[in-house]
C-alpha cells in the first residue's frame, strides 16, 4: 500500500506539471490575442479557451493538492489531540472527502452525456463541441475520486494496524501551505 | 435553516474536514432536508460552470506571477533599496519591512507569499542589528496581509466572482484603503519607537547617491504594478489579460536576474497548481452552496430573520463585523470569506449597503484573521522564518498592528468614501 501511495504522489506531481503547462499555454494564447488585436482584429474565443483551461487544470490539479495535503483544514481541535485522536480526525476528513468526490464525479457524468447526446456546441464563434473540454474535465474529477479512495484505503489500513503516525503522513495536515 | 447552515458549518469545520468539502456537504444537507425538489441533479452543471471561467483563470495567473517573483531573487534588492529610503524613521528597518510588504503585495495577490518572502529577507537583519524581535516580526506578519487588499488581489477576484461585483471596481476601491493601512502601520511603528526607542534599532544611513542608485532596483516591481493596474483601470485589459502580461514580465525579471532554470520553472508550475487547486476547491464548494441557498429560498428566510431581529442597519452591520472578528481567531482568510459570503452578502445588500464597499471592509476583517491566533497563517509563516524565539513573540508584536486595522475598520464604516472615491470618480 505504501508503494501505491508514493506512486500516486509522484504521478499527481506529473499531472500538476501538465496542468501548470496548460495554464502557461493559456497565458501564451492570451498574450498572443493581446498582441494580434493591436495590429489586426481580436481573435475572439480566447476567453472561452481560458475557461476550458481553467476547468480542466482545476479538476486535475485538485488531486495534486490532495496528495500534497494542501486543502485547507481547520485543525483547532485536531491539534490538541494525541496521535491516535489526530488519526481519527484525519480518517473522518478523508472519508468525507472521498465520498464527496464520488458524488461530484458521479454528477459530472450526465453533463458529458448530454453534450454527446445532443451534440451540444458552445454558443460562441468557435462553436466548440462541448464534449471535448467536458470529457477532459470530467476525467479529472473521476481521477480525484480515485485518488481520494486510494488515500482513504491506505489511511484506514494504517489506522487499523495501529500506525497512527503513518495516517498522519498520508492524510494529515500539510506543513507547507 | 439559517441555524442549520451556521451550526453545520461550524461543526463540520471543527471536525477538520477540508473547507471546500464542508461547503459541498452543507449544500447536500440543505438539499436533502429543506429543498422541496432535488437540486443535486444540477450538481455537475453547477461545478462545470463555476470552474469554466475566463475570469477565474486570473487566479492561477496571479499565483504563477507570485511564484516566479518569489524565486527570482528580486525581494532582496527591493528590501535593500527601500531600507535606504525609509529606515531613517524611528523604528528603522521595521519601516522597510512594511514598505517591502506593500510593494510586493502590489504585485502578488497573496498575503502568505508576501509575508514569507519579506520574512526570509528581513529576519537575518533583525538578529544581526539587535531589533526587538516582537515588533520586528509583528510588522512583517501584519505588512504581509496587505497582499490581499492592494490590487491585484486574489481574494477580491473571488469576492467579485461569487457576488457578481465588478472586479476592476473592487481593485480600484482597494487601492486607497490599502495604502492608508500601510501608512497607519508606519505611524504606529513611529509612535511606539518614539515612546520606547529600545524596541527599534539602527537604520541605514544612506546618502542621496545611494538612495538614487537604489531606485533602479525598485523599477521592475513598480513597472509591473503600473502595467497590471494601469491597463485594467484604463479599460485596455481585463484582469485576466493584465495577469497574463504580468506573468510575462515576471519571467523577464527572473531572466534579468539569471534565476530562470528548468527546476525553477517546474517548481513554480507545481506551486501554482497546488495553490490554485486549493483555492478552487473552496470556490467551487462556495458556488454550489450559493446555488443551493438561493434555490432553497434562503434569501427570504434571511429577510424574515432580519425583520424579526428589529435591529437597525448599523447595528446589524456591527453584529456582522463582530462575528468576523471572532470567527477570524479560528478560521483562515479565504475560507472565512467564501464560507460566509453566501450568507452575509445578501443581508448587507438588503440593508442598503454598497457591495464594493463591503468587499473592502470584509478584506480588512479577513486580513485580521490572518494575524489573530490561534489560527493565523501569517503568524506561523513569520515564526517559521525565525531561527529562534517563541511563537508568542510574534503574537505580542502583532497586537499594535491589529489595533491599527480595527481603526481602519472604523474609518471605513464612518467614511465609506475612502473606498468608494476612486470607483465612482474614475
Amino acid at each position: 500500500m505504501q508503494k501505491i501511495v508514493s506512486w500516486l504522489k509522484s504521478f499527481n506531481e506529473w499531472l500538476a506539471i501538465a496542468a501548470g503547462s496548460l495554464l502557461l499555454g493559456s497565458v501564451l494564447v492570451t498574450l498572443f490575442d493581446i498582441i494580434v488585436r493591436q495590429f489586426w482584429v481580436s481573435l475572439g474565443g480566447t476567453d472561452e479557451l481560458s475557461g476550458y483551461a481553467m476547468a480542466i487544470s482545476t479538476s486535475w490539479g485538485i488531486s495534486y493538492a490532495l496528495t500534497c495535503m494542501a486543502h485547507v483544514r481547520i485543525d483547532l481541535l485536531r491539534a490538541r489531540c494525541a496521535s491516535k485522536g489526530q488519526a481519527i480526525f484525519d480518517i473522518i476528513a478523508v472519508l468525507a472527502l472521498a465520498s464527496t468526490s464520488i458524488v461530484v464525479a458521479y454528477g459530472a457524468w450526465p453533463v458529458l452525456v448530454r453534450a454527446i447526446k445532443y451534440g451540444s456546441a458552445a454558443n460562441t464563434t468557435l462553436e466548440t463541441p462541448l464534449w471535448i473540454p467536458q470529457s477532459l474535465w470530467m476525467m479529472g474529477w473521476i481521477w480525484f475520486a480515485a485518488s481520494a479512495l486510494i488515500m482513504a484505503a491506505a489511511s484506514l489500513l494504517a489506522f487499523f494496524s495501529g500506525r497512527f503516525e503513518r495516517v498522519n503522513s498520508i492524510v494529515g495536515v500539510g506543513g507547507e501551505r | 435553516m439559517i441555524f442549520f447552515t451556521s451550526a453545520g458549518l461550524l461543526i463540520l469545520l471543527s471536525l477538520s474536514i477540508p473547507v471546500g468539502i464542508v461547503l459541498f456537504l452543507l449544500a447536500f444537507g440543505i438539499d436533502i432536508f429543506f429543498s422541496p425538489f432535488p437540486l443535486m441533479r444540477g450538481l455537475g452543471q453547477v461545478v462545470w460552470s463555476s470552474s469554466n471561467s475566463g475570469t477565474l483563470i486570473a487566479i492561477p495567473f496571479f499565483v504563477l506571477l507570485g511564484e516566479i517573483l518569489v524565486r527570482s531573487g528580486i525581494a532582496r534588492r527591493t528590501y535593500s533599496a527601500l531600507e535606504a529610503w525609509v529606515s531613517w524613521l524611528p523604528g528603522g528597518l521595521i519601516h522597510a519591512n512594511i514598505a517591502t510588504a506593500t510593494l510586493f503585495s502590489a504585485t502578488s495577490g497573496s498575503s502568505v507569499a508576501t509575508a514569507a518572502t519579506v520574512a526570509s529577507v528581513a529576519m537575518p537583519q533583525a538578529e544581526k542589528l539587535g531589533y526587538d524581535p516582537r515588533l520586528f516580526s509583528g510588522a512583517i506578519a501584519a505588512g504581509g496581509t496587505l497582499g490581499i487588499m492592494i490590487p491585484p488581489s486574489i481574494n477580491l477576484i473571488v469576492y467579485g466572482f461569487l457576488t457578481e461585483t465588478s472586479i476592476p471596481q473592487l481593485f480600484l476601491a482597494g487601492l486607497v484603503p490599502g495604502l492608508l493601512l500601510a501608512l497607519l502601520f508606519m505611524c504606529v511603528t513611529v509612535i511606539i519607537c518614539l515612546i520606547k526607542p529600545s524596541l527599534g534599532g539602527p537604520g541605514v544611513n544612506a546618502d542621496w547617491s545611494r538612495r538614487l542608485t537604489s531606485l533602479i532596483d525598485l523599477v521592475p516591481l513598480l513597472t509591473l504594478f503600473g502595467v497590471i493596474v494601469g491597463t485594467i483601470y484604463a479599460g485596455w485589459a481585463t484582469p485576466t489579460e493584465a495577469a497574463a502580461v504580468g506573468v510575462a514580465m515576471a519571467f523577464a525579471i527572473a531572466a534579468v536576474h539569471r534565476s530562470l532554470s528548468r527546476e525553477m520553472l517546474l517548481a513554480s508550475l507545481k506551486g501554482t497548481v497546488r495553490t490554485s487547486a486549493m483555492i478552487m476547491l473552496v470556490v467551487i464548494g462556495a458556488y454550489v452552496l450559493n446555488f443551493v441557498l438561493t434555490a432553497a429560498g434562503v434569501s427570504r428566510a434571511l429577510q424574515m430573520f432580519l425583520q424579526n431581529l428589529g435591529l437597525g442597519a448599523l447595528a446589524t452591520l456591527m453584529v456582522i463585523v463582530l462575528m468576523y472578528i471572532i470567527l477570524g481567531f479560528f478560521i483562515e482568510t479565504l475560507s472565512l470569506m467564501v464560507a460566509t459570503i453566501p450568507i452575509v452578502v445578501p443581508i448587507i445588500v438588503e440593508l442598503g449597503y454598497d457591495k464594493v464597499w463591503f468587499g473592502i471592509l470584509m478584506i480588512i476583517l479577513v486580513e485580521m484573521a490572518l494575524i489573530t491566533p490561534p489560527v493565523g497563517l501569517n503568524l506561523y509563516v513569520v515564526q517559521g522564518a525565525r531561527r529562534s524565539g517563541s511563537f508568542s513573540d510574534v503574537i505580542v508584536g502583532v497586537i499594535p498592528y491589529a489595533l491599527a486595522m480595527l481603526v481602519m475598520v472604523g474609518l471605513l464604516i464612518i467614511f465609506p468614501i475612502i473606498a468608494l472615491y476612486l470607483p465612482t470618480h474614475l
